[in-house]
Formats: C-alpha cells, structure tokens, sequence
C-alpha cells in the first residue's frame, strides 16, 4: 500500500520530485568529489613526496661553501639518517631557448641539476626515477602545461643544443608557488654547462626522527654553517604542493556544504507544504486510531526513495567530473598509492548525504506528533503560532499601503518561517559577495603587499656574493640618474648576531632599507623608523616568541643593542624568515640586495626591465605584475571562475527555493487568500503583499548576508588566503558590484520567482477554500 | 422597485471524473433594492453556491449575474473585487478574519485599502459600528480570543464598513446560540430597514419570518416563492408567520 501511495504522490507532484532530487543529487556529487578529491590530492602528494625522498630540511646557500665542516655536521648530529649538497645552476631565462620562444618573461628561477643519488630524486610522469643521457634535457612539468615545450623539441640552453626527452615531477618544485624550477640533465652536460651560470647550493638532509626537525633547525642555526639563502622544510614542501588544488578543494567543500543546507531546506518546504495540503487527511489516520510512527513512515518512505535515487545519480555524475577535477593533480603529483579506495570514499560521501537527509527528513516529521486530530478536522489547516506584535496596527502605519502593511505584519508574526527564507537569502548573499572579494582581493595590485613584497613597478635582485656592495651601487647611481624612474629603494639584508636570553647565539637576516618606501601590509605594528625599531615577519616572531613592543638583542657594530620590535608582516619570500630595520652598520656581511622602483610612466615598465637586464646582467630584474601574473596567475583565474559559479549558482538556488517556498506559503495561506479576495482584493493586491514580503526579507537577508561576508567571509577567505603565507588580511572591495550589482541582482532574480509563485494564488477560488 | 440583483438562469456544475454533476440548475432569482430575502432549503440543495455564485466569488457555468444592471462576468477580476469590496457585504457561517490582525484592524481592512490617508475617520465608524453591534470593547483583541457570537458581529461591521447596496450571508447564525443568533439578527433587520438589501441563507424558521421573502430550494433549484408583508418591527417571533413558513416546508417535504 505504501509504495501506491508514494508513487501516486510523487507522479503528483512531478515537479517538485524532481528539483528535489535534483538538488540532493548534487549535493551527494559534491560531497562525494570533496572526499575523493581530498583522498586522491593527500595521497598523490604522499607518495609523490616519498617515492621522491623529498627532503626534511633543506638550506639553500650562495657564495662559498666548506664541503668538509657541512659532513663533519651531519656525521655528528644523530638524527641526520642521509646528508647531500646539490648543486643548482641557474642560468638567466634569455638563454634557455625553444625554438623560437625563450624563458626571458619568465620569473622563476631557472636552474639545471644532475640526478641527484641518495634522496630528493627527480621523477618522470610514470614516478619513477629519471636516468639521463648526454644531450637529453627533462623540463618541469608545468612547462608543458603552459604549452611552452614537447617531447622531442629542440632545446638551446646558453648555445648548447638538447633534446627534450620528457617532463619531470620534483616534489619540491613543482607549484607555480615555488620561486624556482629545475631542469635535469646529464652530468657531462652539466660539466659543459657549469660556467655559463651561477651556482647555487641545495644543502639537503634526511633526518631519522621527523618530529624532531625544529630541533635540527636549531642545531643547523647555531652551528654556524652555510646559511646564505633561504632555509626549506618537509612541511613547506608539503603546503606549496597542495595549495593549488587544496583551494579548489576547500571552494568544492564549501559549496557542496551550502548546497546541503539548500537540499535541506528544499525538503523542509515541499515537505511542510505536503504536510499542510495533507493535514485534514494526518488528522483523520490521527482520529481513527493509526500510530505517529506509521504516518511517518509513509512520508519517510518517500524522502528514503527520493534521497536513494539522489545520492546514487549524485555519485554516478562525481564521476563525471573526477576526471577533470583529478587531471590536474594526476599531472603535477601522478597517481596516489590508494586511488583504488577512491571510489570507496565517494560511495561514503553519498552515503553521508543519504543519512543526513533522512535523519532530517525525520526531524521535520516529529511535527505529526503536535498535530491535534480534533483541530486538523475541524479547520483543515495548521494554525500557525502567531507571534503577538502589538503596536504595529494597521490603523496607526499610515505610510504603508494595506498590502504592503499586510505584507510586512504576515512576515513579522510568523517570524520562524519566513526565517528558513531569510537563511536561503543570507546564504545567497554570501555566495555571491564573498568569492567576488576574495578575487578582487587577490587579483589587487595590493596583494603582493601581504606576501611581503611591497608594491612597485620593477624589481631587481642582486644575489651574488663577489663584490655585492660594489655592483649593488652601480645600479643606485644609474637609478639616481634616471629621469624616468620617479621613486626607487634599495633593501640590503645583512646577516647579523643575535643573543638570546638563554645565552645561546642566533643569526638573523635583517633587511636594511627606508622601509617607508615600497611598504608591505603590517599586520600589527608599523613599519621600522627609528634606529632602535625593527620589524619582524610572522614566522620570526613565532619563533623569537615576540610581539610589537618587546625587545629583540643585536650585535651591531659589535655592539649589543636592544631594538623594539615597531611591527609585525607577513612574508612568503626567502623562506618566511625575515626582518625590517633602519640602522646601518657596514661591517656586517651582505647578503642580498633588492631595488624597488616606481617609474614614472607605467608604458616603460617592459623597456626599462630589458635595459637593466641587460645593463646588469648579474642582477635579476622583474616585472612585478607580470610576477603577480606568473604567480598567482592560475590560482586568480580558478577563482575568477568559482566567482561566477557562485553568483550562477546562488541565483539558481533563490529562484528554486523561493519558488518552493512561495508554494508552501500559498499552500498554507489558502485560507486567508480567499478571505481576502473574498472581501474584495484583488489578485494584483494579493501578489503585492506576496512581493512586500519577499522585498521585506530581501532587505534582511541581503543585509545581514553583506555583514556576514565581511565578517565571518573575511575570516574564512583568510583562511584560505593565509595558506598563501599571508597572516592577516582585509578585502578589497569593489562595492558597485559587490554592494550594488549583486544586491540587485538577486532582488530581481527573486522578485521574478515570488511573482512567478504567487501566480499560484490568483488560481485559488474562494469557494473552494470556504465552506459555505 | 428598482431590480438590484439578477440571477438569469444561472446553471452551475462540477465534472467529477468523466461525470458531471449539476448543483445549481437554471436558477433565476431577482432582489430589489433595500429588500430582504431569505432562502431555505436542505444541506446541499446548492443555497451557498448560489451565493457565490451572486456574489461573484465564483465562476458560474451558464446564465447571467446582473449587478445593477451590469453582466459580472463581463468585469475583469479587478473590477469585480471593487464591486465586491464597495457594493457589496458578505457574511459567512464561519467567521473569515485573518488570524494576524486585531479586531478592529479586520474590520477597517477593506476600506483602508482604499482610503488609506483618511485611517482617522474610518476607525471612527468602524468604532461607531462596533458599539452599534455590542463589540465595543474589543478593538484590539486578538481574533483568536473572544467568542463565535463577537467574531460573527465583527464580520458583519467589516461588511458594512462601505455602505453596501446588499449584504449577503450564508448561515450567519448557524454556529450560535439562540440568544446570540437572536442579537445578530436584530442587527440584520436595523440595517435592512436602513435601506441595505439583505440575502440571507439560513434553516432558522425563526430567522426567515424576519424576511419579506422566502425562496425553498431543492436540489439545485428554487422550488417555491413565499411572499410575506414587509416584517415592520424586525422581530423573528411573529406566531403566525412561523406557522406558515413551517407549513410551506412541510409541504415540500423538509
Ligand atoms: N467545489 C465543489 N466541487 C464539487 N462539488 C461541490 C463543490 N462545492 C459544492 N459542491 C457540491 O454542491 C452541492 C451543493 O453544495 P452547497 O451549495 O454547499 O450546499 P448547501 O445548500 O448545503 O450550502 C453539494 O452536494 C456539494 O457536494
Ligand atoms: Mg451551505
């Protein structure tokens, strides 16, 4: 009998079956691409970073380097299970040709290495371990994505000809996120090529126990070995692998969540709806003696099928969309070791959304327990508990009209309804504003601000140890003298000495500048400006234990001197670990050098960068949006595109939902339409009042749903943005779309559905709904 | 007389399933103006879809409703909701207020519609009316705490708020007690003798003798016309006018 029953109510209402099933199917295929996104990205990167050996610390260095003290260390410190030094040559992007197209545009470091022999192995797209021969050049793998090279093309690296004999995955380099990229050739090669660039070290260690690598990093500090260049770790590693896709993943998580509340509250009104037209017939199986639990199961009944046919349709079209999804991570990380347990986890996500659907199915059904067999036969409908507001008369709001007062009064005394309206239309709202900030922000000018880069057109680094000063000023004067450079600084980091209050000694990279210039986004604090302030990068604070006020000890001019830390910034460049300050003492070492300059027409970024590189052909002089560009390029676009799906997707839902909801309400207010028209309003009164209510919640909704999205959408885009290495952040706002367009938009969107719903309440007669 | 109202052979039907079945069969009714009728007859016998169907409240299948000489059915559904709302009243069996408006909110509803700048002086007469109708007290009630007999008088006040040429009612006493029924239609006769046309369903032998007409209806049509004299007191305990309806009645068969 039941099975009748729900085939007669569903081939009833057909429509609604369908949006239903609909929207849990996708809600099931979400759910279920999240898992097996989530399951396949953390495993392809494990065995990715496994199979490669990626190292657990990593130290790059520049300049000179003592071979026999760095294995002296390794030998004596128990944890280090394997020790090696690779070397990195890195040859300016002009001189590494393809056909006809150079790496000149590009700003990632350029280098070659040989295989290396114990760990951090460089892998071909089947994961295993790459053997070269001469004349045999493996490119990165993102070089082919970018469509820049092939198997098989010709390659020119500084006059010297090569093959491309495939594409390589190196678990440390692999992300647009990591500053350099590395080609591997054969080592005769290498010889031929090793004085065409400069070298640089990759100081590399394995360590026995993993969880005591802060303590190495310590041990490495304080032994006073080679630290010119940036120092690297497992878990860094780990981030940079994953933040590409981990973003996309966390926008899947993040939509597919809000497209199960929808799901939910698209079964909350069909299901109420169904309740309310069937509420005389529940009063009566109440009245002749049928239990609660066998009425539910009736209706339950129905949600179960209907949530079935979802979920498995759901994890049927996950499949549909894995396969584009995992490309990506196939291409960059390869296969992961348990892939065969993917599908086993979609069949979970689904199953999720199967359960959470009937366990809330059964929740709404508890109602059946408060419905009063006496009152459902004698009225035929729900009286609604009615929030008592006294004061708002009719007769004293004068102002309004009697539809739109009827309007407003109906929301604001049944405020528990209209409230599941309101969440579609927060929830709304904030699917829309909160990816469109996101991708202004990151798609800002200002951006690069947070990463600790301060904003300005060009860029030049001089990163060579002989003579760095000498060179360094050579290109201040030409700046000095150069009429269309409006504004420039020169950032010369030094290393110094630093005390600390257990005694124990410490280095720390301080870059020494007018600070003021070229500012980068102070999370607490300021910028240094006095000789005794500094300014400390995140991670340094973290790890110094300081905040803005405290003293940090430096030996200057081998004086021991106590600066106040005057601010705190977040930095993703050479390795997160930095310093600001405005002293000068030139008897410590320099390190690097960095010039910023603003020019004073933007048109010569591209030949002004041409004409320092090739004036100081030591130096690396970059473009900085085409940095941004080549950077965050990829990451900006996949936002772009989750911005309009989010704005597409959110319009569908308010249209769908308010359509259902528009239906229940009618559903529910049958009576009270045909008294009203039964006194003389018309259909167009009737459609106002409907209007005043959506226009009534709309205001709400979009109000509270902006206040949302700057507030707790900030915090969590921050979330997502700090795995970038930025710690705090604000929006950047573009408020003609975000305040003005997108409100709009959806107004219109959901006022075309209300009058569109309402429509239903024109077919209504009178006498069909009083009893004469 | 002036013909107020004109029901022209007026046939209604529902198709249930392939079948059709008829419940208002070519009946024709006249009222004139400031005249009170009443109607009588069997649980459905078709009296209350005849109403709707005067009223135009619902569609009708053949024949004609005239309103002052104007064919409803040619009014767009605009229209027809100010005829309604200005020309005429109705009164359920079942008190129809909307549950989240007070009382005297329910009352003054359809007239503020119209006239919202002039709130001041509808209130007035809407609390000159509610007094009238012994429900002064309760302006700010809410619908759901006071009495069948209070909300069938606030009906009738929101029916009269705009001066109706007829008032239509469909069993307004048949949920009350006598006393309370007798009170009501105290009320019903004033405005009749005010000059208000009243069309008036009800089984009450009681209520009908206050009518100066009586229609019998029996499966969908009027089978026979009472014509009384005009009821000058208003009063419903008239010995000789009971008789006579209940021996009409009898001879019909109810
Ligand atoms: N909407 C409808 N659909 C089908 N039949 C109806 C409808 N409304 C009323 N009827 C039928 O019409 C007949 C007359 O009903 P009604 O006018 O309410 O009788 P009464 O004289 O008791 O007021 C009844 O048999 C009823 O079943
Ligand atoms: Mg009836």
């Amino acid at each position: 009998m039941y099975s009748r029953m729900i085939r007669n109510d569903m081939s009833k209402s057909r429509l609604i079956t369908l949006a239903t099933t609909l929207f849990i199917a996708a809600a099931a295929m979400l759910v279920s691409l999240a898992a097996v996104l989530v399951i396949h990205l953390s495993g392809a990167i494990d065995t990715l970073m496994k199979r490669s050996e990626t190292p657990h610390f990593m130290q790059m260095h520049r300049g000179d380097i003592d071979l026999a003290r760095l294995e002296e260390f390794a030998e004596q410190h128990d944890n280090v299970q394997e020790f090696q030094v690779l070397k990195f040559l890195n040859i300016d992007g002009s001189q590494i040709r393809f056909g006809n197209h150079s790496l000149v545009n590009h700003v990632q470091d350029n280098g070659f290495s040989v295989q290396s022999e114990k760990f951090d192995y460089l892998l071909d797209l089947n994961g295993n371990i790459i053997q070269v021969n001469d004349g045999e050049l493996y490119v990165p793998i993102s070089y082919w994505k970018d469509g820049i090279t092939k198997v098989g093309d010709e390659a020119v690296i500084s006059g010297k000809l090569f093959t491309v004999a495939g594409f390589l995955r190196d678990s440390q380099m692999n992300s647009s996120l990591a500053s350099s990229k590395r080609f591997l050739i054969s080592p005769n090669d290498f010889e031929d090529l090793q004085n065409r660039g400069s070298i640089e070290y990759l100081i590399e260690f394995r360590l026995v126990d993993f969880s005591q690598l802060k303590e190495f990093e310590t041990a490495y500090a304080l032994a006073d070995l080679e630290t010119n260049g940036p120092t690297l770790t497992y878990p860094l590693f780990k981030t940079i692998n994953a933040i590409s896709d981990g973003m996309m993943i966390g926008v899947i998580i993040l939509v597919s969540l809000l497209v199960v509340a929808i799901a939910f509250m698209c079964i909350r009104f069909t299901l109420l709806t169904k309740i309310e037209e069937d509420y005389r017939e529940i009063g009566v199986m109440k009245a002749i003696g049928l239990r609660v639990s066998d009425i539910k199961r009736m209706y339950l009944g129905k949600y179960a099928f209907i949530a079935a046919m979802g979920s498995i349709l759901g994890f049927l079209l996950s499949f549909l969309f894995q396969g584009v999804l995992l490309a990506n991570i196939r291409l960059y990380m390869g296969e992961s070791e348990n892939a065969s347990l993917g599908w086993l986890f979609g069949v979970l996500g689904s199953l999720f959304v199967f359960t959470a659907i009937l366990v809330y199915v059964n929740g709404v059904l508890k109602r059946f327990h408060k419905i009063s067999a006496a009152e459902a036969i004698r009225f035929g409908m729900s009286q609604d508990k009615t929030q008592r507001t006294k004061g708002f008369r009719l007769r004293d709001k004068k102002l309004l009209t009697a539809n739109i007062y009827l309007g407003i009064k109906d929301v604001l005394t049944r405020k528990r309804l209209y409230g599941t309206m309101l969440a579609v239309l927060v929830i709304s709202t904030f699917m829309m504003i909160v990816p469109q900030n996101l991708y202004n922000t990151i798609s800002s000018d200002d951006f690069i601000k947070y990463m600790g880069i301060g904003k300005s057109d060009l860029r030049i680094d001089v990163q060579q140890t002989e003579n760095i000063v000498g060179k360094s000023s050579e290109i201040r004067n030409m700046m000095q003298n150069d009429n269309t450079i409006s504004k420039y600084a020169m950032f010369t980091t030094k290393t110094f000495k630093m005390r600390l209050k257990d005694g124990t000694e410490e280095t720390i990279k301080i870059e020494i500048g007018d600070h003021s210039q070229f500012p980068v986004e102070y999370s607490e604090g300021r910028a240094p400006i006095a000789e005794d302030e500094i300014a400390l990068s995140v991670l340094n604070a973290e790890e110094l234990a300081r905040k803005v006020g405290d003293t940090v000890p430096v030996v200057i001019h081998g004086m021991e001197q106590d600066l106040t830390v005057s601010g705190i910034y977040s930095d993703i460049t050479n390795g997160g670990k930095t310093a600001k300050a405005v002293f000068d003492d030139n008897t410590a070492e320099s390190m690097w050098v960095v010039f910023a300059a603003k020019l004073a027409d933007p048109i010569l970024i591209e030949s002004k960068v041409s004409e320092y590189a090739s004036k100081f052909s030591y130096a690396k002089v970059s473009n900085i949006n085409q940095y941004i560009l080549q950077t965050f390029g990829s990451t900006m676009n996949s936002v772009g595109k989750a911005t309009y799906s989010a704005i597409a997707v959110a319009l569908i839902l308010s249209v769908v939902i308010t359509l259902l909801f528009m239906k229940m309400l009618i559903a529910k207010d049958r009576y009270s339409i045909s008294v009203l028209k039964a006194i003389g309003f018309t259909n167009s009164d009737i459609q106002t009042q409907y209007i005043s209510r959506s226009v009534f919640i709309l205001v709400i909704g979009i109000f509270v749903g902006t206040i949302l999205a700057n507030t707790l959408g900030e915090m969590i885009a921050g979330g997502l943005i700090s795995s970038f290495g930025a710690s705090t952040f604000q929006f950047t706002i573009n408020p003609i779309t975000a305040y003005l367009f997108s409100p709009l938009l959806l107004i219109s969107f959901v006022l075309i559905a209300t009058v569109v719903g309402a429509l239903g309440a024109g077919r209504l007669t009178i006498s069909g709904n009083i009893k004469g | 007389m002036k013909k107020l109202l004109i029901g022209d052979q007026i046939v209604k039907s529902f198709s249930e399933g392939n079948e059709k079945r008829t419940i208002l069969d070519h009946v024709s009714i006249e009222i004139d103006q400031g005249e009170f009728v009443t109607i009588m007859g069997p649980s459905g016998s078709g009296k209350s879809t005849l109403l709707f169907a005067l009223s135009g409240m619902d569609e009708i299948t053949g024949g004609r409703v005239l309103m002052n000489g104007r064919d409803i059915s040619e009014l767009r559904e605009k229209e027809l909701s100010d005829l309604r709302r200005r020309k005429m009243g109705i009164v359920f069996q079942q008190p129809t207020m909307l549950h989240n408006l007070n009382m005297l909110d329910n009352i003054i509803l359809p007239s503020v519609k119209d006239n919202r700048k002039n709130v001041a002086s509808i209130t007035q007469k809407a609390e000159a009316l509610m007094e009238r109708v012994g429900i002064a007290g309760l302006k700010d009630r809410d619908i759901s705490k006071v009495s069948g007999g209070q909300l069938q008088r606030a009906g009738i006040c929101r029916a009269l708020m705009n001066n109706p040429d007829i008032l239509f009612a469909d069993e307004p006493t048949g949920a009350l007690n006598s006393t309370s029924a007798q009170g009501i239609m105290n009320i019903f006769s004033e405005i009749n003798q005010e000059g208000i046309a009243i069309l008036l369903v009800t089984h009450d032998v009681k209520v009908a003798a206050r009518a100066e007409r009586i229609l019998l209806m029996l499966d969908g049509k009027i089978v026979r016309e009472l014509k009384l004299s005009k009821n000058k007191e208003g009063r419903g305990d008239d010995g000789k006018r009971i008789e006579m309806i209940t021996e009409q009645l009898r001879e019909i068969g109810i």
